[in-house]
């Protein structure tokens, strides 16, 4: 179960973040925004568009491997993780500002996510304790 | 917040708590089997389906919604959505909720919102 997280919640952000990345090079190519065939064939004549469908059929399908046994309200906290990869590489590469307020939610989000993390593992060990104790 | 978007907000939440819960409710079943009996499984039963016709609705709904309050007002609103899901979960699925676990939603949950805040 352990290693089942490991690999991955670290996956899953990858696939988001090469989703949101993705769209937001595909859109930005694709300007100026219209409601009309020109601008869809733009965004699909775009390499990047496949970016963002790869991105969006791996993270369904690692979500779907994670949720047989993560259970549903921490583990969708935790893809937030996503969040924070976003924001790091969007100053990266789209020169968007890091304010403070922004890093200081993503230490908040980190701090969640190191506490599911160690709440995880001691259901795990408690689990784990569980039949022992029963045989 | 004008009515129109506060109604696509509220539908938003469940919308994206519901997909989410069917997600569950298709990949946590006991008997779905491995590998790729698992995914037949999942594709021959309603749940998998529900939650891909929920994240459809929802993506059109958040694009709706987004168009009428700013971008960062959206995503602190969007933090919501994680305490619904903490709670369904425990209600659905009789998830626990240890006091770690309970703590660690929540800062994330405040933390987006503080990202989104920041924006």
């Amino acid at each position: 179960m352990r290693r089942l997280y490991l690999i991955g919640f670290p996956l899953l952000m990858a696939f988001d973040t090469l989703a949101q990345l993705s769209f937001k090079m595909a859109g930005s190519h694709a300007l100026p925004v219209e409601a009309n065939l020109a601008w869809l064939l733009r965004v699909f004549g775009h390499p990047w568009i496949y970016g963002a469908l790869i991105g969006y059929i791996g993270a369904f399908f690692t979500w779907m491997s994670l949720l047989e046994h993560a259970p549903i309200g921490p583990a969708f906290a935790a893809s937030h993780l996503e969040v924070v990869s976003v924001m790091l590489l969007s100053a990266w590469l789209f020169h968007e500002p890091l304010t403070l307020a922004r890093v200081a939610g993503a230490l908040l989000i980190l701090a969640g996510i190191a506490c599911l993390g160690v709440a995880e593992s001691r259901e795990g060990a408690a689990a784990a304790r569980e039949p022992a104790a029963a045989g | 917040m004008p009515p129109l978007a506060l109604a696509l907000w509220l539908f938003n939440v469940v919308i994206d708590t519901g997909g989410q819960l069917a997600f569950k409710a298709a990949a946590g079943h006991p008997q779905a089997g491995e590998g790729l009996a698992r995914w037949r499984h999942m594709a021959r039963r309603p749940w998998l389906w529900i939650g891909i016709g929920c994240y459809v609705a929802e993506f059109l709904a958040w694009i709706a919604f987004l168009s009428l309050v700013p971008l960062s007002e959206g995503v602190l609103l969007g933090s919501i959505n994680i305490v619904a899901l903490m709670l369904a979960g425990r209600l659905l699925f009789g998830e626990k909720l240890t006091r770690l676990r309970v703590i660690g939603m929540l800062l994330v949950s405040v933390g987006v919102a503080v990202v989104g805040a920041g924006a």
